[in-house]
């Protein structure tokens, strides 16, 4: 680890970053805008694009999918998972914490899939509950990872994003 | 001779203390090296002994202190092999679902399983257990027991394909090759003085029955459903070419249902009826199996196991549990295995290590004593009720600290 690198991050890069955005506010602006593009590729497959990438959607093959691809819920969870790692090397990584491993375990109960297809009209084919455990390896004070963990999971867009209409369940499991 | 009857040692491995699993996770960090952690385990295979000395059993071990579990640690001691993640191996993997439900299963990270995996051809470093019985044979005057992972065992957990062609054409090319280098290590252990020398083979059960819950992870086994007669078949011709025709020394092959939980139900089941065949076949004295679980089955599956002259090590307790069996509990699953095997061929020993994984240790090492002691203690009643003439072993004295004084 040299000193100018942490986690795999450029702490000279994060600190540009954390100048710009708070010297001049509206520099964050663009960052604020996502976007993304769905097409579809015949039966329940589709394939996304998102700035220079791409990927597949598909359907597991017992939801008259092809299974080629994870399904939309499952994007969802790992956009979730995904967006919980990022914020949580992020906010170790400002103050100073080495991780040595993460990992990010999900878990999503829709509420009542037969809505889906029209065969139930009780609650709605959503998530009710996300349960997301992290798993960290540091040897870092327990204390301090929980805090770590608290405000990752506070300030992640997309756990925002779905929390205000979903019980998300956060856990931690901290190992040296 | 009385004292040929229910001898005892332990399946393996000993908890360890806080302290070693400080400097393990040091050396596993590259902080320090394989020597530097290895003399500081000295102190904690001291420990371990002490503790097997005063329960008064026969056979002692180091209780796999310098391991981080009783397989993986083989990279430490071999080149052309690295540890790796089950998170780095997860694209590896054809069948990744069960293992996620695996993962799962044991509430697990990816990253926490690690596994040897064969990227080259394989060389020794330095011998696998050498160094381990050189220094118990300095401090004990204990007869010593030696665990060794089993060439099936090794085959089955490193064979990634992708990874491991890179040294081998095939797994059964790297199955030879373990069990050649296992056969050469058993000869040198043998001719440094170790009295008994056990392969485990964990995986055996899961060929049979892993299919029967998908909630197991059975020692990182990470490649794909096997066919269970011609595995067992190509497991037998492994185990056979590590020990086959070597002689002045006890060989025994350890089979358990996994003991990586407390949670009896994430755990395999099933009798040992279908490995008995292939039990039969394999050149090892003894078969140190678990039967103080109920999940492991009836003894009565073992007839006909003793007519070819085997030795039974039976599981006498349960490593994973807080009570302690009474000695009357254990006599009484020994008298049950004497319909099958003649006492000088029933060996007594836990189902299992109680720490086979050194970040999970099963219990504490007072409970672990203790159980011991049950052991030793209804050994010694069962030696007094066959009356043949000899007196039994001095009984350990049990101190205020609940420890008993060495017999050296």
């Amino acid at each position: 680890m040299s000193e100018t690198e942490l986690n795999g991050l450029s702490l000279t890069k994060l600190q540009e970053l954390v100048a710009v955005v708070s010297k001049e506010p509206e520099a964050a602006a663009p960052l604020n805008k996502w976007n993304a593009r769905v097409k579809w590729e015949g039966g329940f497959k589709s394939k996304a694009y998102v700035r220079e990438h791409s990927f597949l959607l598909d359907e597991p093959s017992n939801l008259a999918g092809v299974n080629t691809a994870p399904n939309s819920v499952e994007y969802l969870l790992s956009s979730l998972g995904g967006c919980y790692v990022v914020g949580f090397v992020l906010n170790a990584t400002k103050k100073g914490v080495k991780i040595d491993d993460a990992e990010v375990v999900l878990e999503g109960q829709l509420d009542n899939i037969p809505t889906f297809f029209g065969l139930s009209d009780k609650g709605h084919p959503g998530f009710r509950e996300v349960k997301a455990k992290l798993y960290a390896r540091t040897k870092a004070d327990k204390k301090v990872v929980e805090e770590i963990w608290k405000e990752t999971v506070a300030g992640s867009p997309v756990s925002n994003s779905l929390s205000r209409v979903v019980l998300i369940v956060p856990e931690l499991s901290v190992t040296r | 001779m009385v004292e040929e009857a229910f001898q005892t040692s332990v399946v393996g491995s000993w908890p360890r203390p806080e302290w070693l699993l400080d400097e393990l996770r040091r050396k596993n960090d590259g902080e320090i090296t394989y020597d530097e952690f290895s003399e500081k385990a000295d102190e904690a295979v001291l420990l371990a002994a002490k503790y097997q000395e005063d329960a008064g059993l026969d056979f002692i071990t180091d209780g796999e202190q310098r391991r981080d579990s009783f397989y993986s640690f083989v990279v430490d001691k071999l080149d052309g092999i690295k540890l790796m993640t089950m998170a780095e191996l997860m694209d590896y993997i054809k069948d990744k679902s069960r293992y996620e439900q695996m993962l799962r299963a044991r509430d697990v990270p990816a990253y926490a399983i690690r596994t040897p995996v064969v990227v080259n051809r394989i060389t020794k470093k330095r011998s696998l257990a050498l160094d381990e019985l050189q220094f118990l044979r300095k401090h004990t005057r204990k007869k010593i027991k030696v665990t060794l992972p089993g060439p099936y065992m090794l085959t089955r957990a490193s064979w990634i394909e992708p990874l491991s062609m890179k040294g081998y054409d095939s797994r059964e090319a790297l199955g030879k090759e373990y069990a050649r280098l296992l056969r050469e290590e058993i000869i040198q252990l043998r001719d440094a003085g170790a009295s008994f020398i056990q392969l485990d083979e964990p995986s055996l059960t899961e060929v049979v029955y892993g299919d029967a819950s998908m909630q197991t992870f059975m020692c990182a086994v990470i490649t794909s459903k096997v066919e269970p007669k011609e595995e067992l078949a190509f497991a037998t011709e492994l185990i056979n070419g590590a020990v086959q025709g070597i002689t002045g020394v006890k060989t025994g092959l350890h089979v358990c249902r996994g003991n990586w939980s407390r949670k009896e139900e994430t755990l395999l089941s099933g009798d040992y009826a279908p490995l008995v065949k292939y039990f039969q076949q394999m050149k090892v004295d003894q078969f140190v199996l678990e039967f103080a679980t109920p999940r492991a089955g009836s003894l009565s599956v073992l007839e006909g196991l003793s007519s070819g002259g085997k030795e039974l090590g039976l599981g006498a307790v349960n490593p994973r549990t807080d009570v302690v069996e009474t000695p009357e509990q254990i006599a009484s699953r020994v008298r049950e295995a004497m319909k099958y095997f003649d006492p000088s061929h029933i060996y007594l020993n836990p189902d299992c290590g109680f720490a086979t994984f050194a970040e999970t240790p099963l219990n504490t090492p007072e409970t672990a004593y203790r159980k011991l002691l049950a052991m030793t203690t209804a050994s010694n009643d069962l030696r007094k009720s066959l009356d043949w003439g000899s007196p039994p072993r001095p009984v350990p004295q049990v101190t205020s600290q609940g420890r008993g004084m060495s017999e050296g």
